[in-house]
């Protein structure tokens, strides 16, 4: 295990991370010895009704933290436990996000105690399996969560009759190849069933039919992570934390320009200049933020001027933009905002599905657009095709969020930095010491204009 | 699509495959499982190999190709027997990625991404968020994350994978649910271990058509 960038040990405010840093706490005695560790396992398992799991969650007010941000509770309380046949819980743990990394940093140091909240999880809804679908890339994580399970079955907690009762638990794992659309939801079920991850149309949604037709809960690897300790302290313990409407501590993954970057455990409220100055240590010697990403690359930029924006998800929607996976990329003065917009959007226009047609097209379209305002080709028309391609990708057009995500990105920079892009798109200069821009991954378009030059 | 050719995938890994689709709910989902055993085996993913995967789970050819064209950890080419994935996302390309790929190009002796150095021994291609931001810049190489990368980092790695036998490719993590456990796999992946690579025998990439 590599160093630990991050939160850890036992402060108040620390849910998740306050065993963290205890020599091996991925094995299942460490964890066990802990206060409080398989305990809400077992007071779920013999002195709770499922009814009582799930109203202990929605009083907590915990809400997803893959993105969206739902009610967790009332997500639960959307499955019908007494239907006929298999049910399923699926946790997402494709965590691939740019500037993301807190469900790496909880697999790799806590996996116990997300093997407890998907087994208090699946009592609670009325499923018998749960599958874990965990990104490729995530060679060690796999491993150690794998053997957490094996772990657990050995003791009992997963199998026939934990506890001595007769509910069957199974956790299984799935290995994803490499496909951000993946970590939507619908796309991932696809993924789950074998086939190309196309987000399916709702409804119906996944708490009906879900996973192989059969109703499903999905939730992400923190979501299930925090549950345990919501089961020992009660919902109304973790509701006092944060803000009304956003309750709790999140994990917020710090990264690019800051001195020390890493996973931190913030309760929400706090504003970014704490995150960022704080507990990043801010960017490096006679530097300045120039502009951050508060929720992965996905939630719409905020400039410097608003680094007082507190982190909870109402204070994030008032200053247009959003919690999303709480990766925090910080990108200082010395960087060129064009060209990070660029690179993003290569990004989007590569992970596109392919399925609705703004984002398979609008994704080539502003790549191209990008290209020709680097190649000091742009002009006027060129800043107006962005907006109104950005325009073209929001607002519900397509299925899934994935090209809200690239509009908002054109959008969000074109907003706070017009004159940047004025100043490349029209007079044709830089005036920040960018870097190269990166390239990424092989687009289709890319092979037409090396054929077209050839 | 070719006709399958017999024999691009050994018959153990047909066994291991035929075995998969009773550990899903359904079978459908053991197409990616199966793939990814034919990609240990073969490196990457032939036709013929995609027909074999097919017969063997009972799909259309074209139904696994086009699992396969979707997802970026299925090879379609050839690949070195060391690949790096270097990420270039935005968090690693504000702490200097960029110039990692420059240095990984150079020194493997590659022009572009998915190229092959002239030994077979590297391939390298740029590749999206890893999920590892606090470590920027890092990369995936031979099942494992390498961080904080520098020049010299890359120089040492390529150093010891050119010694002779020095550093071999461990295997990609196996669950319960494709074959044996993570547990078992480790104690094979010890060095000196019976049985070491014994799923890690590559073919030599068959020869490519002409480049034109």
């Amino acid at each position: 295990m590599p160093d630990l960038r991050g939160s850890h040990g036992d402060q108040p405010h620390h849910i998740l991370t306050r065993w963290f840093g205890t020599p091996d706490l991925h094995r299942l005695d460490v964890y066990s010895g802990k206060p409080g560790g398989y305990a809400a396992l077992r007071t779920a398992f013999l002195e709770m009704a499922p009814a009582e799991i799930t109203n202990e969650v929605k009083a907590s007010g915990l809400r997803g933290r893959g993105g969206a941000g739902f009610a967790t509770g009332t997500k639960w309380s959307f499955i019908n436990r007494d239907a006929p046949g298999p049910k399923y819980v699926v946790v997402n743990a494709d965590e691939s996000e740019p500037g993301t990394s807190k469900d790496r940093y909880l697999l790799e140091n806590s996996p116990h105690m997300l093997v407890e909240g998907i087994l208090i999880a699946a009592y609670a809804v009325g499923a018998n399996q749960a599958w874990v679908y965990i990104r490729g890339e995530y060679d060690e994580p796999y491993r150690m969560l794998h053997e957490a399970i094996e772990e657990a079955r050995a003791k009992g907690y997963v199998g026939s009759r934990p506890f001595g009762k007769d509910y069957p638990l199974d956790i299984r794992l799935y290995r994803g190849h490499g496909a951000y659309i993946c970590g939507e939801e619908t796309a991932l079920l696809e993924s789950l069933e074998g086939k190309r991850a196309q987000p399916r149309s709702r409804p119906p949604f996944p708490a009906v039919k879900g996973a192989w037709g059969r109703p499903t809960l999905l939730n992400n690897v923190e979501t299930l992570s925090t549950v345990p300790w919501i089961i020992n302290n009660g919902g109304a313990a973790y509701a006092k934390l944060g803000t009304e409407k956003s309750p709790g501590t999140r994990l917020m993954s710090v990264s690019g320009n800051v001195l020390k970057p890493g996973v931190y455990e913030v309760e929400l409220g706090q504003t970014f200049r704490h995150v960022i100055m704080e507990l990043a240590g801010g960017p490096p010697e006679g530097r300045k933020v120039k502009v951050f990403w508060p929720g992965g690359s996905s939630a719409p930029v905020l400039p410097e001027s608003m680094l007082d924006t507190h982190t909870d998800m109402e204070a994030l929607a008032a200053a247009k933009s959003m919690g999303g996976s709480g990766g925090v990329i910080v990108m200082d003065d010395k960087h060129c905002i064009v060209r990070a917009a660029h690179r993003l959007l290569r990004f989007y226009a590569h992970e596109s599905c392919g399925k609705c047609t703004p984002c398979r097209i609008g994704g080539d379209w502003a790549v191209r657009t990008y290209e020709r305002i680097l190649a000091n080709e742009g002009s006027q028309v060129e800043l107006d095709t962005l907006q109104r391609v950005s325009d073209g990708l929001q607002n519900g057009r397509c299925l899934c969020g994935l090209g809200d995500s690239a509009g908002w990105v054109i959008d969000s920079t074109l907003r706070h930095f017009r004159e940047e892009y004025v100043d490349h798109a029209i007079r044709h200069e830089c005036n920040v010491e960018a870097p190269p821009a990166a390239s990424g991954r092989h687009l289709p378009m890319d092979r037409e204009e090396k054929t077209a030059s050839a | 699509m070719k006709s399958p050719e017999k024999g691009a995938l050994s018959e153990h890994v047909l066994d291991e495959i035929k075995e998969l689709p009773a550990k899903y709910p359904q079978p459908r989902s053991a197409v990616m499982p199966a793939l990814d055993l034919a990609q240990e085996e073969l490196g990457h993913l032939t036709p013929a190999a995609m027909s074999e995967v097919a017969a063997t789970l009972q799909l259309d050819p074209g139904y696994v190709e086009g699992v396969a064209t979707f997802y970026s950890l299925f090879h379609l080419e050839p690949v070195g027997k060391h690949r790096f994935y270097v990420c270039t996302n935005l968090s690693c390309a504000l702490r200097g990625a960029n110039e990692i790929v420059d240095h990984v190009k150079r020194s493997i002796g590659v022009g572009r991404s998915d190229q092959v150095s002239a030994d077979g021994l590297f391939s390298f291609e740029e590749v999206e968020c890893l999920g590892a931001c606090e470590f920027a810049p890092m990369m995936r190489l031979d099942h494992r994350y390498h961080y904080d990368l520098t020049s010299e980092a890359i120089d040492t790695l390529i150093a010891e994978r050119k010694g002779v036998g020095k550093v071999k490719v461990p295997s990609p993590p196996r669950g319960a649910i494709n074959g044996r456990s993570a547990r078992e796999r480790a104690v094979l992946d010890a060095p000196g271990a019976q049985g070491q690579g014994e799923g890690l025998k590559r073919r030599q990439p068959r020869k490519k058509k002409a480049d034109a």
